[in-house]
């Protein structure tokens, strides 16, 4: 293949800008998959994106384009659309030498338009503007180009114009992919060099390998090497994204494709790694390799201590389609043993728990999440902490830091003060604000972390009706007056339930946290005190009174069996709860200090 | 199991419990109270005509006749129907059950628009019993369940039934949002005045669907506190007893004879027939249910077809489980003789196995050969049967 014929690309845009779409359109309008096809094959693989409309994973597909009498090989190279997947996306760029910038003609530039684009641009990609659904009833055509050039210095003058639900004006994409963005820039005699950009497990073939070829080519038979992990192996079969895995005989410079290797284990290929030849190994890996960084941990338990070598083995096939993800085993006083999980954000670990219980069947106890912080101890020594109970006691702390993101919203104008007030109310110190029309703008502050994963996302889109939208980034940590808050229920702690909290809000969340805890746990047969507690200093208390009454007198004329189902289901709801003595906590309780916080 | 799997309208086999009991729903109201979660449209009285075709078909898909002790016509309103229809209805079933001699023949209805005439079609066509959904004497508490009768009226129907039909019975409903410990107590009082011999009292549930479980979700009706709840319930079975209506079942009291024996049937696990919309049947050790949705039920039957939610064969072990669940439902308990004839196995033994914690904290207790719930143990009943299942 010339690699004159070759380009590699993204789609990038705001969630619901219609990428999925576009992207299907390409598919079909090359021909690359039949209408019939389409259904069966082009939705998400995965059931929770399907669900949630996010792309979670990087998908790939070469799409054959006849233009001017030349047969072009497209990649289109698709990215994670959330904020918590950062590192995947600029992984995928930088498999990529240009992007479609997908814009919503009527909602605009929204805060994930402006980070994409940001990444894009740091991946010193060619970008090609697109304003999408352009056969809404209400469009703001020219005000949304305003934007792209004033928000993200874009030229908006040559953007497209398209609607990817309707075809309109898809061979105009075509057109300025082939014309506008530059084919790949790779030397065919120079070692074999390909960045890994993903990966998958294959109960069949083991694990595949997502490759961009950018110097020399690769053949089956060839020895490769992995070159940040070490691994060696023989190339069994190799091919490309037609959509599906279709094998070919080499691929080279500039072209997209797959790999398998007979490498079964889940734990030896990592994405961004750069994958070479044994033999005549290229001199340097590809840079802007880096361990993807977990800023929120939570525990996670088998509900029964059987499940505990399961939960090993579901956790190592997850941590393999998803480098971004980590696990490794503790052990809690109350919950036993089970794993300290590591994720990008809230989506991505709601993403893997829900995953982990839909596809594996799996009863999970699952902490509520903190994130990562850093303690200077009395002997000046900095310990990393992802679990509040690894906090020493106070006297040991001579510093408690915390992340601190920088926090870009844009919202509606109206909105400009309900959100400084929401991000004051947070800790927040404000740095800027930007006007990107007379409607909307953007603005930025500087928040700690812990404060927006708990329910940032959720109180912006309540206060902007939906309007609203946010991207942040970690820009490093700083010491704060932190403490670490314990729950007593029937006067035992539960480790679980520990968090760390700033000291000026420690006594309104500790009476939140209770309060909701009182809500959660069924009511026994005897009364269950719960407080919470700084140190040896009760902060709040509830109690929950003894139950006196659990009958349902109604038994729905002669419909035994709903009855009966209802009584199932009474009793599989106890299934879900852990004993702590006497006390039987449900799994959703483990949740509260999240939920405390939203109910404030 | 998928309902195609099975022919639940098999003639029963000819065994000691084949079904004496037959159930009908009448799926028509006026309106829809917020709490009621039942299978029925409000207000679309043009489709009773097709109804009753469809029952017709339903009923007919069944082949031979039978005798059975107990016949409960359900809804719903039955009453909603004109004398006409009621009429049919009867010509309907009786084409192909019949009543025994010294059967009893119930028929649900609600006060509000209860006419002379529909009672005294319903006495011709052999109705003895009639069980009236009173729910509150306070106007505050029919208000907020959106009963559409005020206390005056259902008092007016209580005394016409009673001249009429040989057993009353009177539906009330405690634990309503916003009701008083001293209005039930007067709901009550005010039952007793009547010569009714049966009173059915529920706890008000709020049921996925309806009104009431929405606006519960919203936060804008309150569930009654557990405490008030209890003290109501408490309060239920002393003073009926009292007034010689003793609690003969979780959420039923009677003067001694006046129990309703088609309910006894579903307590004590037996069999029985039914038809209409969401109406669910136990015939050949297989429980079945109708659809729920009344038009899909109706257009399925208008067109020969059965209409099943779902059908599930139960086995021996699940028949015994069943069996233990709604026998605690009654006062006087589980035999244990009985139950060791039906089921060869010890009803004992099974609740060491597995509910052994409730016998030690006295919510169930083995006295005169039956296991039964304690009075501790009705207050609970959910938590002590749940164990059973």
């Amino acid at each position: 293949m010339d690699a004159r014929l070759i380009r590699n690309f993204s789609i990038i845009a705001h969630i619901d800008h219609g990428k999925s779409t576009l992207a299907d359109q390409l598919l079909l309008k090359s021909g690359t998959i039949t209408e019939r096809e389409f259904r069966s094959q082009i939705l998400d693989d995965l059931d929770i994106e399907r669900d949630r409309g996010i792309t979670v994973k990087a998908r790939s597909v070469t799409i054959d384009y006849v233009y001017q009498g030349e047969t072009y090989e497209l990649n289109l190279i698709d990215t994670p659309g959330h904020v918590d997947f950062h590192y995947e996306v600029s992984r995928s760029l930088a498999a990529c030498e240009g992007a479609l910038l997908l814009i919503d003609a009527f909602q605009g530039v929204q805060a994930q338009t402006v980070a994409n684009a940001y990444a894009a641009i740091e991946a010193d990609l060619e970008i090609v503007p697109v304003v999408n659904k352009i056969d809404l009833a209400v469009t703001r055509i020219d005000e949304v180009l305003d934007e792209v050039e004033t928000v993200l210095g874009l030229d908006g003058t040559d953007a497209l114009r398209v609607s990817a639900k309707a075809g309109m004006n898809i061979e105009s994409v075509f057109e300025a992919i082939i014309e506008r963005l530059p084919p790949p820039a790779g030397v065919a005699k120079n070692p074999f060099k390909a960045l890994v950009f993903d990966s998958k497990y294959d109960k069949y073939r083991g694990v595949v390998t997502y490759v961009r070829v950018v110097d020399g080519s690769v053949c089956k038979g060839d020895n490769i090497r992995f070159m940040r992990e070490g691994v060696s192996s023989e190339v069994i079969e190799l091919g490309q994204f037609r959509p599906g895995l279709v094998p070919c005989d080499e691929l080279r410079p500039g072209q997209v494709g797959y790999i398998l290797t007979g490498v079964k284990e889940l734990n030896r290929i990592t994405i961004g790694d750069t994958v070479t030849m044994a033999r005549a190994p290229a001199a340097e890996p590809l840079p802007g390799y880096q361990k993807p960084k977990q800023m929120v941990f939570c525990g996670m338990y088998p509900l029964d201590a059987t499940g505990f070598e399961s939960l090993r083995d579901e956790l190592q096939k997850l941590s393999l389609n998803d480098s971004s993800f980590s696990f490794q085993p503790e052990t809690s006083d109350a919950l036993g043993f089970g794993f300290r999980c590591g994720f990008l954000g809230m989506l991505h670990m709601e993403i893997v728990q829900q995953r982990l219980e839909r596809e594996q069947d799996m009863d999970l106890i699952q902490t509520a999440p903190n994130v990562t912080y850093e303690i200077v101890n009395r002997r000046g020594d900095v310990m990393v902490i992802d679990n509040p109970q690894d906090v020493p006691d106070a006297g040991e702390i001579q510093e408690f830091k915390e992340p601190i993101a920088r926090v870009t919203f844009i919202v509606p104008a109206d909105n400009v003060g309900t959100i400084m007030q929401l991000s004051q109310d947070r800790r927040g110190i404000y740095k800027n604000t930007e006007f990107l029309g007379p409607q909307r703008a953007q603005v930025i502050y500087e928040l700690p972390l812990s404060e927006i994963v708990y329910d940032m996302y959720d109180k912006l889109k309540s206060v902007t009706r939906g309007y609203g939208t946010m991207d942040y980034e970690i820009i490093g940590f700083e010491a704060a007056d932190l403490v670490k808050m314990d729950v007593l229920v029937k006067g035992e702690r539960v480790d679980a339930l520990s968090t760390i909290v700033h000291r000026t809000t420690s006594d309104r969340r500790g009476r939140a946290l209770v309060k909701r805890l009182k809500t959660e746990i069924n009511k026994h047969q005897f009364e269950i005190a719960i407080q919470a507690a700084i140190g040896a200093k009760i902060i709040a208390r509830e109690t929950i009174s003894a139950f006196r009454k659990n009958v349902t007198a109604k038994c729905y004329g002669g419909d035994i069996s709903r009855k009966r189902k209802l009584l199932e289901k009474q009793k599989a709801g106890k299934k879900r709860m852990k004993q702590f003595g006497a006390v039987e906590i449900p799994q959703k309780a483990f949740l509260s200090v999240l939920e405390a916080n939203r109910d404030e | 199991m998928k309902p195609s799997d099975v022919d639940v309208y098999a003639p029963p086999e000819n065994s000691h419990v084949s079904p004496r009991a037959l159930y009908v729903h009448v799926p028509f109201c006026r309106h829809r109270c917020g709490y009621c979660d039942f299978t029925l449209v409000a207000d679309k009285d043009d489709l009773v005509p097709a109804y009753l075709k469809a029952l017709e078909n339903e009923v007919n898909r069944l082949d031979g006749e039978y005798e059975v002790d107990t016949i409960f016509i359900g809804g719903g309103t039955p009453t909603h129907l004109s004398t006409k229809q009621m009429e049919r209805l009867a010509e309907i079933l009786l084409s192909r059950f019949q009543l025994t001699a010294g059967g009893e023949f119930s028929v649900e209805a609600n006060p509000d628009g209860l006419s002379d005439d529909i009672m005294k079609t319903l006495s011709g066509i052999g109705v003895n019993r009639i069980s009236l959904g009173v729910q509150s004497f306070d106007p505050e508490v029919l208000k907020t369940l959106e009963r559409q009768h005020t206390p005056v009226e259902a008092q007016a129907v209580i005394e016409r039934s009673v001249d009429i039909f040989a057993q009353v019975s009177l539906d009330l409903i405690f634990g309503v949002p916003g009701q008083t410990f001293d209005s039930w107590i007067a709901t009550l009082e005010a039952a007793r005045q009547f010569p009714v011999r049966h009173i059915s009292t529920y706890g008000l549930t709020f049921e996925k669907g309806t009104d009431f479980y929405r606006r519960l979700q919203q936060g804008r009706i309150q569930v009654a506190p557990d405490d008030l709840e209890r003290d109501m319930y408490a309060a239920a079975m002393s003073q009926l007893a009292r007034a010689g209506v003793p609690q003969y079942e979780i959420s039923n009291f009677a003067a001694v004879g006046a129990e309703c024996r088609h309910n006894t049937v579903y307590w004590q696990a037996n069999e029985y027939f039914a038809f209409g919309p969401g109406a669910a049947r136990y015939v050949n050790g297989v429980r079945s249910t109708n659809a729920r949705n009344v038009s899909r039920w109706i257009h399925c039957w208008l067109n020969g077809k059965s209409a099943l939610q779902e059908v599930e064969q139960l086995s021996d072990e699940e028949k015994r489980r069943e069996a233990v669940f709604l026998g605690l439902r009654l006062v006087e308990g589980i035999d244990v003789s009985v139950f060791r004839d039906r089921f060869s196995s010890d009803v004992v033994e099974i609740a060491n196995a597995s509910a052994q914690q409730h016998l030690q904290t006295g919510l169930l207790e083995i006295a005169d050969n039956h296991l039964r719930l304690t009075l501790d143990g009705r207050f609970l009943a959910d938590t002590v049967m749940a164990d059973f299942l």
